[in-house]
């Protein structure tokens, strides 16, 4: 047991008391945190208003362009743009910068200009006369006709790249043309106002049995929570593979051997490193829910409706259970890689099997999120190494019964020790091997030698 | 516990690796106050077996007894452990490294570290304490592999091929570090092919070869029994007369020296007869031991 406490004692200080670790530990928040924080800062700055002429010679759509980039409409938007991207974690990249483009919007000032009866040169000339003496930065012509096909509105700017500025216009246009063309149908501006009221959706999560809680922030609590055990179970089995390759390397085994028992110094090992793992989850974890909390805080000050999502104390205590379990299976898969092969380069080939069961299982959570009570749900959520990543997903999403989370951890549990079992016989025998990678057929017969 | 004398007796153990016989129905004993020396060639079995008396693999057949009773942890932590592939971390620091190797041996942090401050002040590596291995060349790292093997100050002491990578300096000092090892009564086991170290340093000898054991005994015993028919020579001319013949069985050229074998029954005599008769030059004619170096060839051919 001191054996066995003095390699456990090794390999954590080996791990925590490295600056990779001191950094990754406390870098990997505070860029969480510039994601949250940043867009906010943005957000709050009140950039120069972008001050622009409309030429309308029939006064069309004027007014209405000008009320859509009214300062509260734009607000308003901002606000729907924000909502949604927090229901919506999958989005691709392009529609997450049109939406957080939406959520900064742009503010505007509007010079009069008069076009009644002067052609569309003369609009032109003058128009870019103001721009040259600086009274104005960007000028909009409508055209004359905004029924039919091919309608389209030139917008001429100083900033023609700020894209945040152009999308605010296109949509403003669009919607104010759409309101005029229906206008022109005969349909009353009252009429009009109770057409155009948007609806508000919102999903309400039902419980087992029937109790509605929010459920906006789920999602994407149980996507980040399923990228935090990918990540760590990831980094950290590829610790312990090199930790075993560096001593096969460096032939310390032959020294270990002679010292301990193979078991306990294979077992000092992964939960040393374990430790170490749990050391920097807890402090993500805590620092994560200090994020979320100071987000959801200023989101509140913002007006902005986020929900926070619920996580109950139960839900945490099993996020640690199934992280340890997920860490046990992986981490004596990666040691048996790591008795297996001769150096780190042979390792990394071989640890593509363990990475491609991760990424499954991550690919599972967004299945088991859209559906979390069915029946593939349940039988990815208690499956042999699929469990650890999917089960803690299916929890936050919806809270499963007692006894199919009780399964999961007991097979899970079976998992370990037959892998545990296999992975010391094969330790104990490839650590001494030296020169040349175990073949598979060798490896399964260390396994089944008594 | 450290002042009982130490005692190693293995009984017809063999170890087959698939259907190579690394190992096969040897049977020796070492005793305390001695240092006995394991020769053989590269190949012979000499690791296997040193791997089972310390208990790192277990033998098929046969059994390895230590202070009378059979290896199990708690007799691992009286062995010292030298092993011919030298292990140390590269990024841990010797202090902390050589604390942890004898943590693994069941000795405290505390006890430790005075064990650590007398052996790196034994093997003059004292400021070299909060450095990394990274940073020793090779013959310091050798040394310091030397002290952690020592640090839990065990009865038995394994060393396989100890020297290797040392300079002629350092071997004379890591020598009479044995050597004051040997006088407190301990058991050391010596493993290497190179026979004239083995010459210098053993009192016993095993040899062995392709699994096999080929000679043992005390080195006296081994050399008094070979004879003394070889003629260390240094001469010009009688070219002729060392040619093998009735009288000569072979000739080994040294650098400045020719080793004369004799056949059985000759006598060194006659030869320098016949070269002084030749008008040979003679500087140097001196009847020797056979060294362990043509023990061991002779063995391992015939």
């Amino acid at each position: 047991m001191d054996k066995f406490l003095a390699v456990l004692r090794r390999e954590y200080k080996k791990v925590v008391f490295k600056w990779a670790f001191v950094i990754t530990t406390f870098l990997m928040p505070l860029i969480a945190s510039l994601f949250v924080l940043v867009p906010m800062l943005i957000f709050s700055i009140e950039g120069d208003a972008t001050r622009i002429a409309v030429a309308d010679r029939n006064g069309l759509v004027e007014t209405r362009v000008k009320q859509n980039l009214s300062p509260e409409k734009i607000a308003e938007r901002a606000r729907e743009a924000a909502r949604e991207s927090l229901k919506n974690v999958t989005a691709t990249q392009s529609e997450s910068i049109e939406r957080s483009s939406k959520q900064i919007g742009g503010q505007f000032t509007f010079v009069d200009y008069d076009a009644s009866g002067k052609s569309d040169e003369e609009i032109q000339n003058e128009l870019k006369a103001m721009v040259a003496k600086k009274q104005i930065e960007a000028f909009l012509i409508v055209p004359d006709n905004i029924s039919g096909k091919g309608v389209r509105f030139d917008f001429y700017s100083r900033k023609a790249g700020d894209f945040i500025v152009n999308s605010t216009i296109q949509d403003a246009i669009n919607d104010a043309v759409r309101a005029q063309r229906l206008a022109n149908a005969n349909i009353s501006e009252e009429k009009l106002k109770e057409i155009n009221k948007g609806v508000s959706f919102s999903s309400i999560q039902l419980s087992e049995t029937g109790e509605s809680k929010g459920s906006d922030g789920g999602p994407v609590a149980a996507f980040v929570v399923a990228m935090l055990i990918y990540i760590v179970l990831a980094i950290y089995g590829q610790a312990i593979m090199s930790a075993i390759v560096e001593e096969k390397e460096t032939r310390i085994s032959e020294i270990l051997f002679s010292s301990a028992r193979p078991f306990e110094l294979m077992m000092g090992k992964l939960v040393g490193v374990g430790l170490a793992g749990l050391t920097q989850l807890a402090i993500w974890i805590s620092s994560l829910a200090a994020i979320v909390s100071v987000g959801a805080a200023s989101a509140y000050m913002n007006e902005m409706q986020i929900t926070i999502p619920e996580i109950s104390i139960l839900a945490v205590v099993y996020f640690f259970v199934f992280f340890i379990l997920g860490y046990f299976i992986y981490a004596t898969i990666y040691a048996l890689i790591g008795s297996m092969v001769t150096s780190m380069q042979e390792g990394s080939q071989f640890a593509f099997p363990p990475i491609m069961l991760l990424l499954i299982g991550l690919y599972f959570c967004f299945a088991v999120v859209r559906d979390p009570n069915s029946t593939f749900a349940f039988w990815v959520s208690i499956a042999p190494f699929f469990a650890p990543i999917v089960m803690p997903v299916r929890i936050l999403s919806e809270l499963p019964p007692f006894w199919q989370i009780a399964l999961a951890a007991v097979l899970n549990l079976i998992t370990i020790l037959g892998l545990t079992w296999a992975a010391s016989r094969v330790y104990r025998v490839g650590m001494l091997m030296y020169g040349k990678r175990a073949t598979i057929p060798e490896v399964w017969k260390w396994i089944r030698k008594v | 516990m450290n002042q009982k004398s130490a005692n190693l007796r293995v009984n017809g153990v063999s170890k087959q690796f698939g259907s190579f016989t690394a190992v096969d129905n040897l049977s020796f004993e070492v005793s305390a106050g001695r240092i006995f020396g394991f020769l053989g060639p590269n190949g012979a079995g000499k690791t296997t077996t040193i791997r089972m008396i310390v208990g790192i693999t277990i033998p098929d057949s046969g059994s390895v007894e230590l202070f009378g009773d059979s290896v199990s942890p708690d007799i691992q932590d009286r062995i010292g452990y030298l092993p011919e592939e030298r292990g140390l971390y590269k990024k841990m620091k010797i202090q902390d490294q050589l604390r942890y190797f004898a943590a693994l041996k069941g000795i405290r942090q505390h006890e430790a570290d005075k064990r650590i401050d007398y052996w790196l002040d034994r093997m003059n590596l004292s400021e070299w304490k909060k450095k990394k291995t990274t940073d020793l060349s090779k013959g310091m790292s050798q040394k310091l592999q030397f002290a952690s093997t020592m640090l839990h100050d065990p009865d038995l002491i394994v060393l396989d091929e100890p020297f290797s990578g040392l300079d002629p300096v350092n071997v004379e000092f890591m020598k009479s570090v044995i050597a004051e090892v040997k006088s407190k009564e301990k058991t050391i086991i010596f493993s290497t092919h190179l026979m004239e170290t083995a010459e210098k340093l053993c009192d016993d000898i095993l040899l062995i070869n392709k699994a096999r054991k080929v000679i043992s005994g005390s080195l006296r015993e081994i050399k008094g029994s070979y004879g003394r028919n070889i003629a260390s020579i240094r001469c010009t001319g009688g070219e002729e007369i060392l040619e093998p013949g009735e009288l000569v069985e072979r000739v080994v050229e040294h650098a400045d020296e020719l080793e004369v074998f004799l056949r059985d029954g000759a006598r060194g005599q006659e030869l320098l007869e016949r070269l002084v008769g030749a008008g040979a030059l003679i500087s140097k004619f001196e009847m020797v031991e056979a060294s362990l170096n043509d023990i061991f060839i002779d063995a391992v051919n015939a």
